[in-house]
C-alpha cells in the first residue's frame, strides 16, 4: 500500500490531472492532420461527395466548359517571349547606334581627380572607412592604436553588415504597422538616418561644416530620431489603436 | 498511421550519429583535397617582399597606416635623379644597407606596396633610367613643360617665394612627375619638392632638432639642394595625394602639408621618420 502512495504512475482512477507527457506514440499536430479518420475523413468524403455532384451537374449541362489552365509553351508562350526578347534586344541596338559612344581618355595613374567619390549608393560604404577618430588608441600600448584604421573601417562594415543580417532573428516581423512595435520602429528609424548621415560623413570633404561636428552629429542625429519615433508612435499607439479596434469590432467610443 | 511508417530503415537516434560522421568526414575530404589540388595546380604569388625599414614623410591625420617613402636624390648636371643603388643578387633587391652612413637601409622594396609592386620600375634590373620626369601635371606652373621631360633644378628657382593661394607663401615650391616609368609601364608617381625648410632639416636647426640622429642622416643624404622627393602613393588606399594642390585642404589643416582627397589622410613632408613595413613580392618577370 505504501508504494502506491509514492509511486507517480498514471492513475485512470479519475484522481489526477490525466495529462500524459507526449511519448514518442503520440501523434504531433501534422501526423493528426493525416489521419484518414475522424474527422478529417468526414471533411474529406464531404468534399469529394460534392466535388462529384458538381462534376454531374456540368456533364449534364450543354454548356460546353473547356478546363484551360494556361496557355501551352510552344507556340502561345514561346511566341510571346520570342516577341519581347526582339523588342529588348532591339532596343539595345537602337540605344547604341543612336547614341554617340562615351570614350573619356584613360585613367591617370599619376593623378586622383579632386573630387573622387565612389556611386552614391555605396556612400554609406565609403562613409565607414573614415571612422579614425573613433578607433581609440589604448594607453596599455603606449597610446598606440589596437588596429590600422583603415582596417578599422573595414571592420566597421562588418559590424554594420551583421547588424542588418541579424535583425530579421531579433524581431521577427509580425507586426503590420510601426505603432504596433514602437521601438523596433525606431530601431528602423534610426537605421534609415544612419544610412543618410553616415553617407554625409563620406562626402565630408564637400560639405561646408566642422569634419569633427558632421562626426558627432553622424551618431547623435539617428539616435535623436529614433527616440523621437519612438516617443511619437509610444503616444499614437493607443489612439491608433483605438480606431483600429473601432473599425473592427464597431465599439462606441467611451464618454 | 504516418504515411511514410514503412520506410526502411526506421530512421533512429543512431542512424542519425552515423549520417553526421560520414557527412562531416566527405565534407572535409572534399575541403582538405581542394586545397591541396588548388596549392598544386597553381604557383607561388612572387619573389621577394618582406620587412623592410624605410625613411617616410609622417602620416599625421586621416586613416593611412604610416607614411609615404622618401626617395633620395642626386643632381646631375641639372637634372634630378632618384638614387637606385646596386643590385643584390642574394636577395634580389635593390639595397643600401648604410644608406649615407646613417645605419639605416635603403632598399627598392620600401616601393612594394598599392600596385607599385608590378610597375616595371621596382624591379632592379629594370631597363629604365632614375631621371625624375614630369607627369601630367597638377600645378599650375607645370603646364608650361611637357610632358616626360627630365625634371630641372632651374625650374624651381623661385622656390622661396612661390606660393598658389593655398598655405603660406614661400614654404617651397612643389612639382609631380614619375619615376623610371618610361615607355608603356605602370608609372611610379613621385612628388618633389624644393624648400628652404629641407637643409633645416638636414641640419637638425631649430624645430627640427627632436629629429632622430640616423634619421637625420639619412634625410641629408637623401635630399640635396633643398630638394626632397617622395613615392606620391597613398599608403591607405593608393590615391595620389598631393602638396597644396587642393583648397580643401585648410578644413583638414593640411594646407602646408601633404593632403589625400580619398579619405583625408595628411602627411607632413618636413618631419621624417623612420618606419617598418611588410613589402608585397614582386609577381615572377
Amino acid at each position: 500500500m505504501s508504494d502506491n502512495d509514492t509511486n507517480d504512475d498514471v492513475r485512470t482512477d479519475g484522481s489526477g490531472t490525466g495529462i500524459v507527457a507526449p511519448d514518442d506514440e503520440t501523434p504531433d499536430w501534422s501526423e493528426r492532420k493525416e489521419r484518414t479518420q475522424g474527422l478529417s475523413r468526414l471533411t474529406y468524403e464531404y468534399f469529394e461527395r460534392s466535388r462529384r455532384e458538381d462534376q454531374d451537374l456540368r456533364q449534364q449541362s450543354d454548356y460546353v466548359e473547356r478546363d484551360v489552365l494556361a496557355f501551352p509553351a510552344w507556340p502561345h508562350e514561346m511566341m510571346r517571349n520570342l516577341a519581347l526578347t526582339s523588342f529588348f534586344v532591339g532596343m539595345i541596338l537602337f540605344l547604341s547606334a543612336a547614341l554617340p559612344p562615351e570614350m573619356p581618355a584613360p585613367a591617370n595613374a599619376n593623378q586622383t581627380p579632386a573630387i573622387i567619390l565612389p556611386d552614391w549608393y555605396l556612400y554609406w560604404s565609403f562613409g565607414l572607412l573614415k571612422l579614425q577618430n573613433l578607433n581609440p588608441s589604448l594607453s596599455l600600448l603606449g597610446g598606440q592604436k589596437l588596429m590600422a584604421d583603415r582596417t578599422y573601417g573595414v571592420l566597421a562594415n562588418v559590424v554594420v553588415v551583421g547588424f542588418v543580417a541579424i535583425v530579421p532573428f531579433l524581431n521577427k516581423g509580425s507586426a503590420r504597422r510601426p505603432v504596433e512595435q514602437p521601438f523596433w520602429a525606431a530601431v528602423g528609424m534610426a537605421g534609415v538616418v544612419f544610412s543618410l548621415t553616415i553617407a554625409a560623413l563620406s562626402v565630408q570633404n564637400l560639405i561646408p561644416m566642422d569634419s569633427n561636428l558632421l562626426l558627432d552629429l553622424t551618431f547623435l542625429f539617428p539616435i535623436v530620431t529614433g527616440a523621437i519615433t519612438y516617443a511619437a508612435l509610444r503616444t499614437m499607439r493607443e489612439g491608433y489603436m483605438f480606431n483600429l479596434n473601432r473599425r473592427y469590432y464597431r465599439l462606441r467610443p467611451p464618454k | 498511421m504516418p504515411l511514410d511508417e514503412d520506410k526502411y530503415p526506421a530512421e533512429s537516434g543512431r542512424r542519425r550519429f552515423v549520417k553526421g560522421v560520414v557527412g562531416s568526414a566527405a565534407l572535409s575530404t572534399v575541403g582538405a583535397g581542394g586545397a591541396a589540388a588548388l596549392d598544386t595546380a597553381t604557383s607561388s604569388a612572387g619573389i621577394g617582399g618582406g620587412t623592410t625599414t624605410y625613411v617616410a614623410i609622417e602620416n599625421t591625420a586621416g586613416p593611412a597606416p604610416r607614411g609615404m617613402p622618401l626617395i633620395p636624390l642626386t643632381i646631375e648636371s641639372g637634372e634630378l635623379k632618384g638614387v637606385w643603388p646596386e643590385f643584390d643578387s642574394e636577395r634580389g633587391i635593390v639595397i643600401n644597407d648604410d644608406f649615407g652612413g646613417s645605419g639605416i637601409p635603403y632598399s627598392s622594396q620600401m616601393l612594394q606596396y598599392c600596385g607599385l609592386q608590378t610597375a616595371e620600375g621596382v624591379y632592379p634590373q629594370a631597363d629604365q633610367n632614375n631621371t625624375f620626369r614630369t607627369g601630367s601635371g597638377t600645378y599650375a606652373w607645370e603646364s608650361e613643360y611637357d610632358q616626360g621631360v627630365p625634371i630641372t633644378v632651374d625650374m624651381f628657382d623661385d622656390y622661396k617665394e612661390w606660393g598658389n593661394g593655398i598655405g603660406k607663401d614661400g614654404l617651397g615650391k612643389p612639382g609631380t612627375g614619375t619615376w623610371r616609368s618610361e615607355g608603356d609601364v605602370k608609372t611610379i608617381p613621385v612628388q618633389v619638392l624644393r624648400s628652404p625648410e629641407v637643409p633645416k632639416i638636414a641640419n637638425g636647426e631649430g624645430p627640427y632638432s627632436s629629429i632622430p640622429g640616423p634619421v637625420r642622416e639619412y634625410f641629408k643624404a637623401a635630399t640635396e639642394d633643398s630638394f626632397m622627393a617622395w613615392a606620391n602613393k597613398c599608403t591607405h588606399f593608393c590615391c595620389v595625394p598631393g602638396y597644396k594642390q587642393l583648397e580643401g585642404s585648410a578644413n583638414y589643416d593640411a594646407e602646408n602639408k601633404v593632403y589625400c582627397q580619398c579619405h583625408q589622410s595628411v602627411y607632413d613632408p618636413f618631419n621624417p621618420v623612420q618606419k617598418t613595413m611588410v613589402a608585397l613580392p614582386r609577381p615572377p618577370q
